[in-house]
């Protein structure tokens, strides 16, 4: 590699390039022989900063419900039996129950009673954030000073944090939305704007609405643990802001790796089934019989 | 020193200086940079056409008169009425010309194709048992779905068709973003919304049982050449054809600032007599990727269905919801 450093033989360079591609027959496709070095320095801010790389895990059952809930029964207990069982868990939100408007409440009521119908992360719609970040499965972070990348197993999804467009917004809404990011005292953290109404916050039908404003902070608590939060502001469904809080854990196995869980071929049955060739049962959207839900 | 010796030096000093001073954004751990958005967009034919079969460069004039023919062509297409039965020229699918986004200049390469092995240009011959796989997924795609499964993996959202692996200039959405840490290199393409996290390090691969949509993909370095090694398709992958056992090599090569050289090279001798290798220049892009959520709003798969059983309710066989190149 060389480093160029005077202008006058860079002019020199130039003009005689020139001078030889206007000479040259169709270009060919050589490689470059010795390209100039232009090294993208870290800046010091972001080089000082925790190394969040890696891959992690959520270890609990937020997904199911963020608030408190023991276990329970589901839909498919009378297939896998066992398995098909919810598993417990404790409150994922500081304080333990979600502070619902009265009427976002009941809302929250009539999605819960027919969750299996319309949770958008059963139908493997992108889950949004947070809840992207505590769907069963691993996901990686790739650290670079101008973005931090986060591809996640659960549905192949992912997201870029930009680092260095601060003051920017989204030209639209999308699935997994807008996010910012910025360091302050070791911690990540992620102004996240512009998510589509249509995601939950579990499948329990905790919901949002278009005002949706998600604020996450990672901070490292040691080598192999993340302290996540991610406070909650949507005047419309919500009194006032509400924090989760949970740990992510580093996948320390030596052939950690993301694999795929592609979603789509597992929600095709709850959403196509009805649709099927000599389909015979009711019509609801997940092909459950009338008993089912009796 | 002879005059004609002196100038033929002076050419080759000039043309190393030419070289030189291509402009390769490096990162500090001393490998070439290739992060950023990248648009993989080209009209440069992924098969040689007939009109150039002996010719494998165009001169610059021939690429400003192709590039012209294919927007002339595509001017003519958009004007075309539709009249709702038979004329679907520029609506065949669903997509008329406001859709479409299959860029509008060759790839820098110059070339007639984008594929270069083989030398002529054109895909190799299918073996016996790829013609028949081939022709097995043909019917299938010709019939009316019993279900989601008789789709292609495009039409679940499942993969997308230009985004491989390996990637290839399509319809719309030929973006890619490529994130570089030291130990790993993420492809994130537009089209479907999906990723491959690629270890630097060269693995360790899969187990062979073990099989992904998009391939099991490691990567080293070789030189200032990024190389992706993909293995453990599933076989209904299915990338031009190819099978499970298709063994993808990918070759990422930062050419200056503004460009990069992307080549690749399939072996799958259980369903082509040879390999092929394609080449061509990606464009460094501003433009941030959107969010193609395929899946969340795929309309056409239960439209596919429903218009399927209604048929068979009203006993109407026919292949007019097909678009031109299932039927």
């Amino acid at each position: 590699m060389k480093k160029i450093t005077l202008a006058k033989p860079l002019l020199l360079l130039f003009l005689g390039s020139l001078f030889l591609l206007s000479c040259s027959p169709a270009p060919q496709s050589t490689p470059v022989a010795e390209p100039v070095v232009i090294t993208e320095s870290a800046t010091s801010a972001a080089a000082s900063q925790p190394d969040l790389s890696g891959i992690w895990q959520a270890v609990n059952t937020a997904h199911w419900n963020v608030e408190g809930h023991t276990a329970k029964k589901m839909p498919v207990t009378g297939v896998i039996g066992a398995y098909g069982g919810m598993l417990a868990g404790t409150s994922v939100v500081v304080g333990g129950e979600i502070p619902y408007r009265a009427d976002a409440l009941a809302a929250r009521e009539v999605n819960q009673a027919d969750w299996a119908n319309l949770d958008p992360a059963a139908k493997c719609y992108v889950p949004g954030i947070p809840r992207q970040t505590y769907m069963p499965a691993p996901f990686q972070i790739l650290q670079t000073d101008s973005e931090i990348f986060i591809a996640y197993e659960w549905g192949s999804n992912s997201r870029s944090i930009f680092m260095d467009r601060p003051g920017t917004s989204a030209p639209l809404p999308s699935w997994m939305g807008y996010s910012l990011g910025r360091w302050e005292r070791g911690t990540l953290i992620v102004d996240v704007t512009s998510q589509m109404t249509d995601t939950w916050f579990d499948a329990a039908g905790n919901y949002h609405s278009g005002s949706l404003h998600v604020e996450e902070r990672y901070r490292m608590i040691d080598e192999n643990h993340i302290e996540y939060q991610a406070l909650i502001t949507d005047p419309e469904v919500f009194t006032e802001p509400w924090t989760i809080r949970m740990p992510l854990y580093r996948r320390i196995e030596e052939d950690a790796r993301l694999l795929e869980y592609k979603c789509i071929e597992y929600a095709e049955d709850l959403l196509y089934d009805h649709l099927r060739q000599g389909y015979d049962g009711s019509k609801a959207l997940d092909g459950s019989e009338p008993d089912d839900n009796a | 020193m002879h005059k004609p010796i002196r100038f033929l030096t002076s050419l080759l000093l000039v043309a190393a200086a030419h070289n030189a001073v291509a402009q390769v954004p490096m990162k500090p751990w001393g490998k070439p940079s290739l992060q950023g958005n990248w648009d993989f967009a080209t009209i440069t034919p992924f098969q040689r056409p007939a009109a150039f079969s002996e010719q494998e460069f165009l001169s610059p004039d021939e690429v400003e008169e192709y590039e012209a023919a294919v927007q002339a062509g595509r001017a003519a297409r958009a004007t075309v009425e539709f009249d709702g039965e038979h004329d679907q020229s520029d609506l065949d699918v669903g997509y008329n010309t406001f859709y479409l986004d299959q860029g509008t200049s060759m790839s820098t390469t110059m070339r007639t194709s984008q594929l270069i092995y083989p030398e002529n240009g054109r895909m190799p011959d299918m073996t016996n048992r790829g013609r028949e796989t081939s022709g097995y997924f043909r019917a299938l795609q010709s019939r009316s779905p019993q279900g989601p499964e008789d789709r292609n993996l495009y039409d679940r959202c499942i993969l997308g068709f230009n985004a491989g692996p390996p990637m290839r200039s399509g319809a719309y959405n030929n973006m890619m973003k490529l994130v570089q840490t030291e130990d790993y290199i993420v492809i994130q393409t537009e089209m479907v919304n999906d990723h491959r996290v690629i270890p630097t390090d060269g693995g360790p691969a899969l187990p062979n049982s073990m099989r992904l949509w998009k391939g099991d993909s490691w990567g080293e370095w070789e030189g200032d050449t990024f190389v992706v090694t993909t293995t453990n398709f599933t076989h209904l992958s299915r990338f031009s054809g190819t099978g499970e056992n298709m063994v993808l090599t990918e070759r990422f090569t930062r050419v200056n600032e503004d460009s990069l050289e992307y080549q690749w090279t399939v072996e799958d001798t259980e369903m082509f007599d040879d390999k092929f290798t394609s080449v061509v220049e990606l464009t460094a892009t501003d433009a941030d990727l959107f969010e193609y959520a395929c899946h969340e709003a795929n309309y056409a798969m239960p439209l596919m269905l429903s218009g399927a059983r209604k048929q068979e309710a009203q006993g109407i066989e026919d292949d007019t919801w097909l678009p031109s190149w299932s039927r």
